[in-house]
């Protein structure tokens, strides 16, 4: 992954000039800022994905309605929801995430927000509260908003789940202060009803995977069953990934999966034991100070999410770091 | 504590005589306060006072005693401890000015004599110092070790109290200390936003543009190979494989199928499952509006309101009842002498639903028990 220096840096206008960065082969979309490419070389060209010094343009009609889903369990849907909400609130979108979990609902843990939650979407359907009153508000970026669907212990009515969550996010298109600019819609695992009721009124997906085969099968029947939906716009971020283990050859590389589910690259996430603590914390990784490797990853998904952009390069391989002539005596 | 030796000697040394004067002038204070005061209470301290005045200056040279009682015991009796010297002594001496360190600063003529004196005394007193100390080294080691014993608890304390202080008692710090506070508060805490998402320095590309370095480590860079084509290819194998229909209709499991609905498109939902629920006590609009409501009170809210208002009026109602079948009552009371007993009785076993305690046998045909059953009716069925 490659991050471009500034644009306003006559160095970095000479490197984004020259890294040959051809627009999206996969998603176009004519609000996708797109640099300019004076020429273009053959194959094989790795583009620039990243370009941390600019605000991404928002592509597509707001508010997005995006459901990160996996199949299988245990994945990190809810990690990935998390991180990827909160870094597009950190670059200035309107984000509600909506915690569609009905049975194990976990995103309110992750942001930290457990004990904010006093009403759901079953007590607005009920006609307990209002739907301005089950949102709630992150108070780290005012901008970012959770609604969960039920509490534990209540049972959603399903006969009109998918429904709701459509009439949910009309209610949130009409709101006084404006649309938000992306719905991210955690689905719970697996393809039952809370499944069904996720992906309803979802217009794109993110598809989240681990590079093991119990994983990849679960995504590929996933896959299948949003496009059967009329979900065409579907992407996916590998996540746990371990480059030391791919060098060995005991794990599938992240072109391996792409080649294995066709599906085209959000993002790639290391594997990183900050995640656990961060989940522990109640502090989305994306927040940490100093970033981790993890976060820096979600945070570069987001910033492709905002523009209906894709991966064109991965990481494979670790490389050890050139040490000066210094470097034994700590330089 | 001081042994006989050092008694004898004491007097001797100027700085024990500065020290003297020092005791006389407390000693004198003392005195006079007890005196101007007429506080009994003092008398302890001023004895004690007293008697170490006496010790130190009950050796003084025996030219200048003024022969009160005290100076002269001590003469006489060199070998034994300074005897308690009665109140009426020293208070005499103290009125008069009479202390017997005072007359060696008047003669200045005697100065040379009397340093010289000094200068022979300090000399004659120091060789016994060391032999004393030399003979009671284990006792004084013993006692040294005791003061730099004491010395060290005292700085110690003084350490640890100025470390206790400096922690706050009752501080967040303190709380997390103390196993009261999670020293990572979730949720509310400060955000820790790291300063710019559109600057990151811990991304860094490289040169070639292959390698990126993230965090401190390099990566090699591989380029995405897919192509739109296989993309297709595998959207057509997917398509095939998984035939699959939007449910459209969720029944549960027993329910029979509407005639008009396809088959493929239910979803069956068992009677236990977890979470989802086929029943539902609210319509399809009415929570479609409850959704779309922006203002005003919620649905359910208003209702239970209105419920309990309803419920609140129908309890007045039974109340102002109450008293009208009370005020009945008591008028069949007044009635009561006027028919038989056992009239009197079947009126009593038929008053009892009245107070809602029999409420089947309630004869229909009385007005008031027929507005007090339709309020309860009312009040399971709001």
């Amino acid at each position: 992954m490659i991050s471009l220096q500034p644009l306003t840096n006559p160095k970095a206008s000479a490197l984004y000039s020259s890294s040959l960065i051809p627009p999206n082969p996969f998603f176009h979309s004519l609000k996708t800022l797109k640099p300019p490419t004076p020429y273009l070389k053959p194959f094989p060209r790795i583009q620039s994905i990243l370009q941390y010094n600019r605000k991404p343009q928002l592509a597509g009609e707001t508010p997005r309605v995006v459901v990160i889903t996996s199949g299988k369990g245990g994945v990190g849907k809810t990690t990935t929801t998390a991180n990827v909400g909160l870094s597009l609130a950190r670059l200035g979108f309107s984000v509600v995430a909506i915690d569609a979990d009905v049975g194990l609902r976990n995103l309110d843990l992750l942001l930290g927000l457990e004990n904010r939650v006093n009403y759901t979407v079953v007590e607005v359907l009920n006609g307990d509260c209002r739907l301005d009153q089950a949102l709630v508000r992150d108070k780290r970026w005012s901008n970012f908003e959770l609604l969960c669907i039920s509490k534990p212990r209540s049972k959603l009515p399903i006969g009109f789940g998918g429904k709701a969550l459509t009439w949910l996010v009309e209610a949130l298109k009409d709101r006084e202060e404006g649309a938000p600019d992306f719905i991210l819609i955690d689905c719970p695992a697996g393809i039952d009803a809370g499944f069904i009721t996720a992906i309803t009124p979802a217009n794109e997906a993110v598809l989240v995977t681990t590079p093991d085969i119990t994983s990849l099968r679960d995504a590929d029947r996933v896959t299948g069953l949003l496009e059967c939906d009329g979900i065409r716009d579907i992407k996916m971020i590998v996540n746990r990934v371990r480059t030391d283990m791919i060098r060995g050859e005991d794990m599938m590389s992240v072109l391996d999966v792409q080649e294995m589910l066709g599906l085209a690259l959000l993002g790639v996430i290391p594997e990183d034991a900050e995640v656990i603590r961060s989940t522990n914390r109640g502090y989305p990784l994306v927040l940490n100070k100093p970033p981790t490797l993890a976060g820096l990853a979600f945070e570069q998904a987001a910033w492709r999410l905002v523009e209906q952009d894709s991966m064109q390069a991965v990481m494979v391989e670790e490389e050890p770091k050139k040490r000066g002539w210094f470097s034994f005596f700590g330089g | 504590m001081a042994t006989l030796w050092t008694l004898q000697q004491l007097h001797y040394s100027p700085s024990f005589a500065r020290k003297d004067s020092a005791k006389q002038l407390g000693c004198r204070i003392v005195a006079t306060f007890y005196y101007s005061g007429n506080c009994w209470k003092r008398t302890s301290a001023c004895k004690t006072h007293r008697k170490f005045v006496l010790r130190a200056y009950s050796h003084p040279p025996p030219v200048k005693s003024s022969g009160d009682g005290g100076g002269a015991e001590f003469d006489n009796d060199n070998k034994s401890v300074v005897p308690a010297v009665p109140d009426e002594a020293i208070m005499v001496n103290c009125n008069n000015n009479e202390y017997p360190q005072q007359k060696p600063k008047r003669p200045h003529e005697d100065m040379p004599q009397s340093l010289v004196f000094k200068l022979q005394a300090t000399v004659a007193s120091l060789p016994p110092v060391i032999f004393s100390m030399k003979r009671h080294f284990s006792a004084s080691f013993t006692l040294g070790l005791c003061a730099a014993a004491t010395l060290l608890l005292f700085v110690m304390r003084s350490y640890a109290s100025r470390k206790s202080n400096h922690s706050r008692p009752g501080s967040v710090a303190d709380l997390v200390r103390r196993g009261q506070l999670r020293s990572d508060r979730r949720g509310i805490s400060t955000p820790l936003k790291y300063d710019d998402p559109f600057n990151n320095p811990m991304v860094k590309v490289g040169k070639s543009n292959s390698t990126v370095e993230m965090c401190g480590r390099v990566y090699k860079l591989a380029p995405v190979t897919l192509t739109k084509e296989q993309q297709a290819i595998h959207q057509k194998r997917r398509s095939r494989a998984y035939q699959w229909k939007r449910p459209q209709v969720f029944l549960k499991e027993g329910d029979s199928i509407p005639p008009d609905v396809d088959p493929d498109t239910v979803r069956w939902i068992p009677a236990n499952h977890p979470f989802a629920t086929t029943a539902s006590d609210i319509d399809e609009d009415l929570a479609q509006n409850n959704v779309y409501q922006k203002h005003g009170v919620p649905f359910r809210i208003k209702a239970e309101h209105e419920a309990l208002q309803k419920k609140l009026e129908a309890l007045q109602n039974e109340q102002k009842l109450d008293k009208l079948v009370i005020d009945a009552g008591a008028a069949k009371d007044f009635e009561r002498p006027f028919k038989s007993p056992l009239k009197a009785e079947d009126q009593i076993v038929d008053k009892g639903p009245l107070n809602g305690q029999m409420g089947s046998k309630q004869p229909n045909s009385d007005p008031v028990h027929k507005s007090h059953r339709s309020a309860s009716e009312e009040m399971q069925n709001p």
